[in-house]
């Protein structure tokens, strides 16, 4: 049996009477960046909220390596970047890789070498010691992305990881994705870009809590007789529609 | 528990704290203002309380002595001259206008012939002249301003007291208060030094985790925690620690400057003040927790602020005493931690006492810091439902 990276059976999460999550059934293999597509409300931060431990399904299962989730013996495999800005804006870059790296047991000198190798990768190498809270919008998306990875974690889930960021940072983003994948890193990510979501190997199209379509960017393109994603989302909601 | 984990949410607030001078001085200046505004201002005694005086009376000589005496004028020697300032008018009406008009909180008149009615009370043989007057001193006050009214009263008594005394005329009777079993020689700076401490810790502590929380949830950083390995128990007592130092150097500020400037008395082991202040702090600290989880956002945070301060400032014991406040609401007193504290460290500085004889105050502290540091871990779980 292969073990998948992340695998969901029927996963489903109920807010009350609202259905956040329907039956969500997936497979994301070790080493590929999967994306979690679809407009807002459509339950993709719900869904790597379950994968990451933060919230307990309603029914069905998730598994994270092999894992049951929620599990806190996975979250030293994980790194999650939440949709916020989630830093201490009171503290320098520095201080707030130092903050994860201590959480994550890591020690001193591993922090030293993981700071200085992740601020050289974002480029900020220069602005360890500032604080937060004087940095720009697109520098504090950098630092939240690299404080998630300070443990090198076998699985990424990052939430909207590019939204608010210019073109320029967006595709040292995506070239940093295929860096991270290469060494065998899982990364699941959401977004509501459709064109960004080219750059994936597969992803899931989500509509209100439920599963649209799975597959390659292609594949779903085909599936839909379309030439965009973009299109292919508004042909495959009228068929879903039509169906219901 | 894994206690680096904790130290690392300890080191993290302190390290916020190094680029955050503000809420340094908050946590620092406004105790000591707070002490300085209360201990200075509201010092507990009452002066410079203007008063008229109509001294009706005229002089008399007494036949033992064949002296002429006034004790109206002995009297208004003896009146103390730091609560009163005497002024003197000739007419009744003339004085009554003046409390009338707002210029003065009390008339003290001395009626026509007062000394010589006076000698008549105590020599029941002497037949007295022609217009033999009235041996009462009439005090009338100003009394929308009960304090200021009850100065004048104990002022005036005081002063008769004291002219009885001098005249040989010494009550058959005395109260010596003089050698106090607790707290001699204790000014009000005393009593309410104390009580400061106790509430500026428990009310800082409070609002600043109150808001520091909020922010936690609203910024996506209480996610990305509890994403870690880090567990919610981990993530409070990272936070108590951090708060409980910051509480003790509160206290040691507000020591030095109570010890320096209001020469406050400490009789017993100050170290168990402190004890009794880190426990406040953890208490405050899960209290701030636990509202943090009813606010969504800073404003609403701050909605909550007066239902923190209010109920302290009034039912705690920090101004005036439990005693003070009406039967009935002293079950509410005995509901709010500050009470605890506040009677414990009082009870260590002005009593000496120890250990054996607060250890009730510290049992009330040490279960309302474990229920709420329960209940604070709790609701931090409860978003993961």
């Amino acid at each position: 049996m292969q073990s998948f990276a992340v695998e969901t059976k029927g996963l489903t999460k109920k807010f009350g009477s609202f259905t956040a999550l329907s039956n969500l059934n997936l497979r994301i293999e070790k080493g590929t960046v999967h994306g979690l597509l679809g407009p807002n409300g459509a339950g993709k931060t719900t869904a790597i909220k379950i994968l990451c431990s933060l919230l307990k399904p309603s029914s069905g299962e998730g598994y994270i390596l092999g894992k049951k989730v929620p599990d806190r013996s996975i979250l030293p495999e994980i790194g999650y970047m939440p949709q916020e800005t989630a830093l201490y804006l009171d503290l320098t870059i520095h201080g707030n890789m130092m903050l994860y790296g201590d959480l994550f047991g890591l020690p001193r000198s591993r922090i030293a070498a993981r700071e200085e190798e992740l601020l050289d990768f974002v480029a900020l190498q220069k602005w360890r010691d500032s604080l937060v809270s004087n940095l720009s919008g697109g520098m504090k998306h950098r630092v939240s992305l690299v404080c998630s990875m300070i443990h090198e974690p076998k699985l990424l889930f990052l939430d909207e990881p590019t939204v608010g960021v210019d073109p320029e940072l967006r595709a040292a983003f995506w070239e940093y994705f295929d860096l991270l994948k290469k060494k065998g890193v899982t990364i699941v990510l959401t977004t509501h870009y459709m064109d960004e979501a080219q750059h994936c190997d597969r992803i899931a199209l989500l509509r209100q809590g439920q599963l649209l379509a799975e597959g390659t960017p292609m594949d779903i393109v085909k599936s839909a007789s379309t030439i965009n994603l973009e299109e292919a989302f508004l042909v495959l909601a009228k068929r879903e529609d039509g169906r219901s | 528990m894994n206690i680096h984990r904790a130290f690392a949410i300890t080191k993290r607030i302190f390290r916020g704290l190094r680029h955050d001078r503000r809420t340094v001085a908050l946590m620092f200046l406004a105790p000591i203002v707070a002490m300085c505004v209360f201990g200075l201002a509201f010092s507990g005694d009452v002066e410079d309380v203007k008063v008229v005086v109509v001294n009706q009376d005229t002089e008399f000589t007494m036949p033992e002595i064949n002296l002429p005496v006034s004790f109206s004028q002995a009297i208004i020697g003896n009146l103390d001259a730091e609560v009163l300032k005497v002024e003197y008018l000739g007419e009744v009406e003339e004085g009554v206008n003046r409390v009338k008009n707002g210029d003065a909180y009390a008339v003290i008149i001395f009626p026509d012939h007062f000394t010589e009615s006076v000698y008549a009370a105590r020599n029941p043989s002497y037949s007295g002249g022609p217009d033999l007057g009235d041996n009462t001193i009439q005090v009338r006050e100003d009394r929308s301003n009960f304090n200021v009214a009850n100065a004048i009263t104990k002022c005036v008594s005081e002063a008769v007291l004291a002219t009885a005394q001098q005249a040989g005329q010494d009550l058959p009777m005395k109260v010596d208060a003089e050698d106090a079993i607790y707290g001699k020689g204790a000014k009000f700076a005393d009593f309410f030094v104390p009580g400061v401490m106790a509430f500026a810790v428990f009310l800082l502590t409070t609002l600043l985790t109150l808001i520091s929380f909020v922010g936690e949830r609203t910024s996506g950083n209480l996610e990305r925690l509890q994403s870690t390995p880090l567990r919610e128990s981990e993530l409070v007592v990272g936070y108590a620690i951090a708060f409980s130092i910051i509480g003790m150097m509160q206290t040691v500020v507000l020591l030095v400057i109570g010890l320096a400037a209001f020469h406050i008395m400490i009789e017993g082991n100050i170290v168990l003040a402190f004890a009794v202040i880190a426990l406040l702090a953890i208490v405050s600290l899960s209290l701030g927790i636990l509202l943090s989880s009813l606010a969504k956002r800073e404003a609403q945070a701050i909605q909550f602020f007066p239902l923190i301060i209010l109920p302290t400032f009034l039912l705690a014991g920090i101004f005036w005493p439990v005693e003070a406040i009406p039967q009935w609401l002293r079950p509410l007193s005995y509901a709010i931690p500050p009470s605890y504290a506040v009677d414990a460290i009082r009870s260590v500085m002005l009593r000496g006492w120890g250990i054996d004889e607060i250890w009730v105050d510290i049992v009330a502290l040490c279960g309302f810091a474990g229920a709420f540091l329960v209940a604070a871990i709790l609701s931090l779980k409860r978003g993961r439902r």
